[in-house]
């Protein structure tokens, strides 16, 4: 109930004046297990509590804080203790000898929020470390109107860290925006326009409508510098975040359709497994990582780095195996490949489903992929998009230095450019056929482990890329690596700026229509090589 | 020429090794044995594509509650036999496949369907073949066939109540609305009737906004920034409704915990999410993220604790390939929709859709989520509990709310 936490808090609030004022610890924890309204009450108490609060005291409401978080607070017994790894200890004293039975009681929507600020706002005042109380700022500063406008002061004269002190001070003075002192107003002003997201905006902007946007010049031209400059900062943040989402799309679409690129444009074979690939080489993936959770459970983040030459040779192993068995016998017979390789694509996917099973396979996700970073404004780079972007950028370098550099690179140019000629000056092309659908199943398996932390893996993925592969390896124009790179940019990025203004559907049929529109007037695609085809 | 000569003998021998292999390799689309006094019920649940792994597993609950029901004596003096398919995920195949186990396989009652595209392409088969289909999904309601037995809840008893939830003190006072739903039928007759329902609320139009991507889509790097932004924008709490199915709802929820968003920013009640769709999600960054069904794992009571062990016991006898520790509220509606069907069938002494019909009014049955599940003469809904749960860090849901007896299921929207 709300104004039950109201009242708790203004109590607090009032026991706060006086020095160094004790928490009422047992009822505090008695509130934490008292159900959804006294958890409320209990968060409350312990957020106004915090600012004035003894060390000790600080570090207790930390702890209880973090242990219904946690959900190691348990409510069962006598009294609420505390589940501790060195066993429970009561809740009231933190001293061990407790009952740790029962349940942990269940945190509300409304409560979690609460909770986490009261875990945070003590954090800043008992932290071990600088980074911990850095950590608990940050989490602070965006709940700073809920907060009690004493607690970054008093948080700034205890810190010993000149960074973060300032820090805490500049997050104080951003709280003051409804303080009665004018000055400290504009003040406030000017530091929340300094992280320009979107968040600031809507604070800033609200104050047009306060009385004194009227009367006081000073106060209005803060106001309205505030808005100017954040709104220019978050148009900077927002094309930012359409190049990087575009990006990150592109980067998908040239891993997946890299190989295809390869074999479509080689032996004109339209591989239709090539999808299936892409999983097979996430299924591998998988493999190496319970391979290395048995053998090195040490080194388990790096199983992605690990698997790369493995999925590579698996895939291209199975690729090759498929050329030497199967695509070889149809050459001549274009409409049978594609027949042949459907059904190879079918019979993978119920391999993988009765083998395996149906349910996406569970990924270990290493910390340097998880989450992202707020760099500008609204602006986030999220590392697993990082991780596949750098992957096919890394993937395209290599696949380029094969292509060109190498004397495998040079057969399968002469062979794509004139396969009959190629074969007069001596060049196995059956072998070269072999190895280039060797490399371009390879680079599929590659598109998959780079994937895994992206998107759910289970035996149907593969299908989700087959469309978009040949999309963008028709429109590159067949058989060119630069005009996979091209179109994958030009379609991730049209896509990422149709999608907002019309939805991801329309975006998918606006797409679409482009490239048919497109291909009437280039049917040979972006890039076509030179030279004389069949 | 010799008569038997080599390429001759190939060619025989690899004709008749072909017809020996191919019925064996190529299993009918339909499994079926016959036997005496058995009565037949037809599965339409799909075991590849798309919905693979959620409707996969209800084949198994199916024939799990017909060998319940068997060991007790059958039904009308015949034991029960599950016939199970696979429409392959592929919409307009349920109606073939449901056409067939109608005319040829001659099954009692029909128990499937995931999706209401499904549903909606199955309907005109049992209307014409006066057949009956328990449906164990919750759906979007605005439908009300006699020959479809609507076990799970119409959105008046499971959306709305959850929707409240979050509008209210106790949640978190939501004030505006980002819909995201896969492209089809469901998710647009939700949010349409969730829109009324908030307009005579009287909530504005600009609190809210609506988004749909096309099935299995993955990307949704774009449309979560938008929820970040409109979520910074001024008005009050923003909750997300998703209505994305299939293997959108891990993705969605990944890139979701990825872009920094937590259920405490931005609280996400995924209508269609699962225990089984947070599998391979770390949910530790999830946490506090909700969802609504008329049943949840963690229900109180003697029922529920049975059949969590009736099902681990039989996953290890059947040999199914999905975890014998995770119960989904789909599961638990087909397994008292075959209950619901014996009963019925008991009640009638007979086996044809009139008579079941006629003995639906009056059925009650224990269901494992803790409420007395009950059908009244008026339509062929069921009324069920209702509960919200809430992801816990260990992938399963906790009870965060549940109402306080079943509510009378309504069937037609009274909003949009």
């Amino acid at each position: 109930m709300q104004w039950r936490g109201a009242v708790a808090g203004l109590f607090a609030l009032l026991a706060a004046c006086g020095p160094a004022a004790a928490f009422d610890r047992a009822a505090i924890a008695g509130w934490s297990c008292a159900g959804a309204s006294g958890m409320t009450e209990a968060a409350n108490a312990l957020i106004f509590g915090v600012a004035s609060a003894s060390k000790e005291d600080a570090a207790w409401a930390a702890a209880l804080a973090g242990a219904a978080l946690d959900r190691t607070l348990k409510c069962g017994g006598a009294a609420p203790a505390i589940e501790t790894p060195q066993g429970p200890v009561d809740a009231v004293t933190l001293q061990p000898g407790a009952a740790g039975d029962g349940s942990a009681p269940l945190l509300s929507l409304k409560n979690r929020p609460l909770f986490e600020t009261a875990r945070a706002a003590a954090t800043l005042f008992v932290g071990a470390t600088p980074g911990e109380r850095s950590a608990a700022l940050g989490a602070l500063e965006r709940r700073a109107a809920s907060l009690p406008t004493d607690i970054f002061e008093r948080a700034a004269d205890a810190e010993t860290d000149a960074g973060l002190k300032e820090r805490i001070l500049g997050a104080g003075q951003a709280a003051l925006l409804n303080s009665p002192d004018m000055t400290k107003r504009v003040a406030a002003i000017e530091r929340i326009a300094a992280t320009p997201d979107r968040r600031a905006l809507t604070r800033i902007a609200a104050l047009k409508a306060d009385p004194a946007y009227g009367k006081d010049p000073a106060f209005k031209a803060a106001v309205d510098a505030g808005v100017g400059s954040i709104e220019r900062w978050l148009a900077v943040s927002n094309a930012l975040n359409a190049l990087y989402n575009g990006l990150s799309f592109a980067s998908i679409l040239f891993m997946a359709s890299a190989g295809l690129a390869i074999i479509f444009g080689l032996m004109g074979v339209i591989n239709l497994a090539q999808g299936e690939f892409i999983m097979l080489g996430a299924y591998v993936t998988y493999a190496v990582q319970e391979a290395m959770r048995a053998i090195a459970p040490g080194a388990l983040d790096w199983y992605l780095i690990v698997a790369i030459p493995v999925v590579f040779a698996v895939t291209a192993g199975i690729g090759v195996a498929l050329e030497a068995t199967l695509v070889r016998r149809l050459y001549t017979r274009p409409l049978m490949t594609l027949l042949a390789t459907w059904a190879v694509s079918l019979l993978i996917v119920n391999l993988v489903r009765v083998a395996v099973g149906t349910q996406n396979l569970q990924f270990v996700t290493p910390s340097y992929i998880t989450g992202g970073r707020l760099v500008m404004g609204d602006f986030i780079v999220t590392w697993n998009r990082l991780f596949a972007i750098v992957f096919a950028a890394v993937t395209l370098g290599l696949t380029w230095f094969v292509l060109k550099r190498t004397p495998l690179g040079l057969n399968i140019r002469a062979v794509t450019q004139n396969r009959a000629m190629a074969g007069c000056v001596g060049i196995a092309t059956r072998r070269v056929d072999m190895m280039a659908f060797g490399l371009g199943s390879g680079l599929a398996g590659l598109a998959g482990l780079a994937l895994c932390p992206i998107y759910s893996v289970n035996p149907q993925m593969g299908s989700n890329f087959i469309v978009d592969s040949f999309m963008v390896v028709v429109l590159g124009g067949v058989g060119t690596l630069a005009g996979a790179v091209i179109a994958s940019l030009g379609v991730g990025q049209i896509n990422v700026l149709i999608e907002p203004l019309y939805g991801a559907v329309a975006a998918k049929v606006i797409v679409l229509l482009m490239i048919i529109v497109f291909l009437q007037f280039r049917p040979e695609g972006l890039y076509a090589v030179k030279g004389r085809r069949k | 020429m010799s008569p038997f000569d080599r390429r001759t003998f190939i060619k025989t021998t690899g004709a008749l090794a072909a017809g020996a292999i191919l019925p064996l390799a190529a299993p009918p689309l339909i499994q079926s044995a016959r036997a005496a006094g058995t009565v037949k019920l037809g599965c339409l649940f799909s075991s590849s594509g798309t919905m693979a792994n959620l409707e996969g597993r209800l084949n198994y609950v199916a024939k799990m509650a017909a060998d319940e029901i068997n060991a007790a004596g059958g039904v009308n003096g015949s034991t029960i036999e599950v016939v199970t398919s696979d429409p392959a995920s592929d919409w307009p195949l349920y109606a073939q496949v449901g056409r067939q186990m109608l005319a040829e396989t001659k099954v009692a009652a029909l128990f499937g369907c995931w999706t209401s595209v499904s549903r909606k392409s199955v309907l005109p088969v049992v209307e014409q073949n006066d057949g009956l289909l328990f449906y164990p999904l919750h759906f979007e309601g605005d439908e009300n066939s006699k020959n479809v037995v609507y076990v799970n809840s119409p959105p008046a008893s499971s959306v709305l109540p959850a929707v409240d939830y979050l509008m209210s003190p106790d949640g978190v006072e939501a004030k505006r609305f980002f819909m995201i739903g896969s492209d089809y039928v469901w998710p647009r007759t939700i949010n349409k009737q969730l829109k009324g329902y908030w307009k005579s609320k009287g909530i504005e139009e600009s609190a809210w906004k609506e988004e749909y991507v096309p099935f299995s889509f993955s990307n949704f790097q774009t449309l979560v920034n938008q929820v970040r932004s409109f979520a910074d924008a001024p008005g009050g709490k923003l909750v997300v409704v998703l209505t994305v199915v299939g293997s959108s709802i891990p993705d969605f929820m990944r890139e979701f915990a990825n872009q920094g968003i937590s259920s405490s920013d931005v609280p996400v009640l995924g209508l269609d999410m699962v225990e089984a769709d947070l599998e391979g999600l770390d949910t530790q960054k999830l946490v506090g993220h909700l969802n609504c069904w008329a049943y949840l794992q963690q229900a109180k009571g003697e029922a529920n604790q049975t059949f969590l062990k009736s099902w681990a016991d039989y996953v290890g006898k059947a040999k199914a390939p999905f975890r014998p520790d995770v119960a989904i509220d789909p599961m638990v509606s087909t397994y008292d929709a075959v209950h619901l069907w014996a009963m019925a069938a008991k009640k009638a002494g007979s086996f044809a859709t009139p008579e079941v019909r006629k003995a639906f009014d009056g059925l009650s049955f224990d269901c494992p989520s803790g409420y007395k599940i009950a059908m009244t003469a008026e339509n062929n809904y069921v009324s069920r509990g209702v509960f919200i749960g809430s992801v816990n860090e260990k992938q399963g849901f906790d009870v965060l709310w549940q109402s306080k007896d079943a509510p009378k299921p309504v069937p037609m929207s009274q909003y949009g």
